[in-house]
């Protein structure tokens, strides 16, 4: 039967059509994704990587809220402009505890992957407040309102670590226990800064993916 | 004896009736139409980058030597000129899919009509800012296309439609073309000519 | 009891409107966000106004509010007509309709208010792609119960296209969404790290690849033909082209984490699949194309086709530019710029919006059994979008290729030839003329719902009722 022949038969039987698509579309992801998906050295974390502390991890949330990572990457290529601009370039292992991961896909602000060590915990503050004052030229949006909100108001930051440890992440009895307190009385302003200030820690020599 | 460029900016509603009676040869049109159109921007951005230099952003104005910007409007110059007798020979290249007219010189009419607004235009780089040059695209390029959809059935002799078809087929080209210069560019500089890349 | 010898087009009217309504509110958004990258202050200091907020609700707003509620009117419309029968299950079509939208509101709502899972153009959180998933379950019951009933031996292509947009959709969707909730307006990814950004760009690319690709292709195939009077040009083309199309998209993901942390080979796969992807788009395009090259003498110029033919020249740029832009070479400069913007746009304005303009324009009129209101302002609408791409993608391919250029500069001594800093500052005229060319662009589109609304208010009771069964043993027939 020719080509065209076997082609009819596709397209007279609609449930053979449909196996036909989803067998066609599936190969790609089966062959490409899933292996990636159990290859466990891709999220095997560097040595100095470690989960969020609870203020950050609610600093990252808000981050995400916000849309920050529409337009910061957070990912540092190897190419050398960038390690001079940004610092040393990222490794997968830095990004086991990021769910989702927040690599980015355009940098209308610059990377921040490594931001944590560029600027103090003021100078953070004052930017996201007003980010005209201290960078005239700046275009990213002002965030005034997250220093006059609670980081934590439903008390949710047990339950995130919580299911973060069903998912893998090593956070111990007496962090989850001892999370509350430490977000208690912050602001969300306290907590994105507190985020921010971790970035790029895990920056230092490690065994990471070679490019 | 008539000029398209100038025919363009004054005949308004009888500009096409014009263009359709228009008998000379090729190379004449090169010589009295492209030729000047090609010559327009160039010596626009010498005059304007020699007097004010170029303005990326809003940072420190960039001032090229003399001999430097020579060099880069003689080639902005051979790059227009190459770039619309290409476009000609496309268009011809083209003309047999749509039943369009053989004749170079129509071919090359179309295009110095289709150009001359984006010519007018180029008097922004007389103040070589790219904020101003951008604003200057806004109406040279909308005029530009409405002339490219109007002008071509009549003046390459096809049916509206054909024309149609065949000035959106141009607009596809033409796009791929200019991102494929893009691309080749870029490629070039990653490999190391040109500006000097960290990677 | 609905009639079984009529079609059912009330509910593709009700989407066909859905969607433009969609189309302004998410374009509106587009041009909003455009001038706060001008203005940045003109946000107010409101969370809802803020840019990271608003470019969700834009992207979500024209992908699945315009995109999908078009392609739903669309897919209903022609999977009746290719069939010889009317909707299966009229009330779950209608319940598609309604849900959907709601959806879309509700969720573009919920965006404002910060839900958002974070992973692009996937951002809404677990209930709606809880709901989104039940919905889409509804329309490939109805798309395929139509297609089960049908009267007409062989499925015709554009129906093959709107199949692997409900099916491969679906498998994406469930995939990427897997999170668990924390409350209802956040939850965690069950991936993590480079894995979920593997998996993020699977569906990502793909997303793209079969609903505004592939669905909006199901568009051309059935209404370029029907337009033109005429089958589509080589259809043994469009069997080829439709496979490879399937097959080799979803390789292609991995090139938007070219030279990011994830293995080499999974990104000289993506690269090299994505060059090969040119084949299959560069096929459809060359059917389109002669398609209507031969036809031309049963053409009117009316702005539908116009838009259509249109249409197909960005695609041809979209499609040839994406695999070029995957090239590594090439992508170490345009990754992470503004040229990515610019490519989705000459896709998302000159390829799916213009077509499904040109749709619309071809079937508004049918639908509601009247003159379209005023082909001048068609016209105009037609030069508003031409101009407004245009501009569009030579902004951003400035912006896109100095910032590339910028960012990687390095002077005599080897340092770093400019701030990052000032290398932001200097895109302002570029994203000044990309807010232009948008508004541009929305006019046009506002324009045309106007038109639309005066075109409607001469509307005629309609009733299509099915021909009689075809002998035709092919769709392709079927169609002329």
């Amino acid at each position: 039967m020719s080509v065209l022949g076997l082609h009819r038969k596709l397209e007279e039987n609609a449930g053979l059509l449909i196996f036909g698509i989803l067998f066609v579309s599936a190969i790609g992801g089966l062959v490409q994704v899933l292996p990636s998906v159990f290859q466990d050295e891709l999220v095997a974390p560097t040595t100095e990587t470690k989960p969020y502390g609870a203020l950050e991890l609610l600093g990252r949330d808000i981050y995400i809220r916000e849309g920050c990572s529409t337009c910061h990457s957070q990912q540092v290529r190897p190419l050398l402009a960038e390690v001079k601009r940004y610092g040393p370039f990222s490794r997968a292992g830095e990004s086991a505890y990021d769910r989702p991961f927040l690599w980015g896909s355009k940098r209308t602000g610059p990377d921040l992957h490594r931001v944590g060590a560029k600027y103090s915990d003021a100078w953070q503050r004052i930017h996201l407040i007003d980010p005209r004052s201290v960078v005239p030229k700046s275009i990213m949006p002002a965030y005034p309102w997250l220093a006059e909100k609670e980081a934590d108001p439903r008390n949710t930051i047990q339950t995130r670590m919580k299911r973060l440890r069903l998912l893998g992440h090593p956070y111990t009895d007496d962090e989850i226990s001892n999370a509350p307190d430490l977000v208690s009385g912050k602001t969300e302003l306290d907590a994105v800064v507190a985020y921010l200030a971790v970035l790029g820690e895990a920056a230092g020599s490690g065994e990471g993916m070679a490019h | 004896m008539t000029f398209v460029p100038i025919d363009v900016l004054v005949q308004g509603g009888q500009l096409f009736a014009r263009l359709e009676q228009a008998t000379a040869s090729a190379s004449v049109v090169v010589f009295k139409d492209i030729l000047p159109l090609a010559l327009i921007p160039p010596i626009f951005l010498y005059l304007g980058s020699l007097q004010f230099g170029w303005q990326i952003g809003a940072e420190d104005v960039i001032r090229l030597n003399q001999a430097t910007l020579l060099m880069i409007s003689v080639c902005y110059f051979l790059a227009l000129l190459l770039g619309f007798i290409g476009l000609a020979i496309l268009l011809r290249w083209m003309a047999p899919t749509y039943a369009a007219t053989l004749e170079m010189s129509r071919h090359l009419t179309l295009v110095a009509t289709v150009a001359t607004p984006m010519v007018v235009g180029s008097i922004a780089h007389l103040y070589p800012h790219v904020f101003v040059n951008m604003l200057a695209i806004i109406p040279v390029l909308i005029w530009s296309m409405f002339l490219l959809y109007r002008g071509l059935p009549i003046v390459l002799r096809t049916t509206p439609q054909q024309g149609m078809l065949m000035a959106s087929s141009l607009i596809g080209i033409v796009l791929v073309a200019a991102v494929t210069l893009l691309g080749i560019t870029v490629v070039l500089w990653t490999h190391g000519f040109g500006p000097s890349l960290g990677l | 009891m609905p009639d079984p010898n009529v079609y059912n087009d009330r509910v593709v009217t009700v989407l066909v409107v859905l969607s433009l309504v969609w189309a302004i509110a998410g374009m509106g958004a587009g041009v909003f966000i455009a001038a706060e990258l001008v203005w940045p202050t003109i946000d107010l200091g409101q969370e809802w106004l803020s840019y990271g907020r608003l470019r969700t609700l834009h992207t979500n707003g024209v992908i699945f509010g315009f995109g999908v509620s078009a392609l739903m009117a669309t897919a209903f419309y022609s999977v009746q007509r290719t069939s010889h029968v009317p909707l299966f299950a009229p009330k779950l079509a209608w319940f598609c309709c309604i849900a959907w939208n709601l959806a879309v509101l509700l969720g573009g709502i919920s965006l404002l208010a910060g839900w958002t899972s974070g992973k692009e153009y996937a951002e809404l959180e677990w209930p709606f792609d809880i709901g989104i998933t039940i919905v889409w379950l509804a329309f490939a019951v109805v798309f395929f119960g139509t297609i089960a009933n049908r009267k007409v031996k062989a499925i015709y292509v554009s129906n093959w296209f709107y199949g692997a947009l409900i099916i491969v959709i679906a498998m994406l969707h469930v995939v990427n969404s897997m999170a668990i909730p924390i409350t209802i307006g956040k939850s965690y990814s069950l991936f993590a790290g480079a894995q979920d950004a593997i998996v993020q760009w699977w569906y990502g690319h793909n997303a793209v690849g079969f609903l505004l690709t592939g669905g909006f292709l199901g568009m051309l195939y059935y209404f370029l033909p029907k337009h033109a009077d005429r089958p589509i040009w080589s259809y043994r083309l469009s069997i080829v082209a439709f496979w490879a199309f399937t097959y080799s998209y979803i390789w292609a993901g991995p090139h938007h984490l070219h030279y990011n942390a994830i293995p080499e080979w999974v990104q000289s796969l993506g690269m090299v699949m994505s060059i090969i992807l040119l084949a299959p788009s560069w096929a459809t395009m060359v059917n389109g194309v002669m398609t209507v090259a031969g036809a031309w003498e049963k053409l009117k110029t009316d702005p539908a086709l116009k838009f259509i033919v249109l249409a197909l020249a960005f695609y041809g740029l979209a499609t040839f530019e994406g695999p070029m832009l995957s090239i590594k070479s090439v992508n170490v400069v345009s990754h992470f710029t503004d040229w990515t913007v610019g490519h989705v746009h000459s896709g998302a304005l000159g390829w799916n919006a213009m077509i499904t303009f040109g749709t619309f324009y071809f079937l508004v009129p049918r639908l509601v059994g009247a003159a379209l209101y005023s082909v001048r302002l068609a016209n105009i609408h037609f030069w508003l979008a031409l101009a407004g791409t245009m501009l569009y993608v030579l902004s951003m391919w400035g912006a896109g290729v100095s910032q590339g250029l910028l960012w990687l500069s390095l002077d005599e001594l080897g340092e770093l030839s400019y701030g990052f800093r000032d290398i932001m500052a200097s895109m302002t005229p570029y994203y000044a003329l990309r807010f232009v060319a948008g508004a541009i662009f929305l006019s046009g589109a506002i324009l045309m719902f106007y038109n639309f609304v005066k075109t409607m208010e001469n509307r005629t009771t309609v009733v299509r009722r099915i021909p009689d069964v075809t002998t035709a043993r092919s769709a392709v027939e079927a169609v002329a």
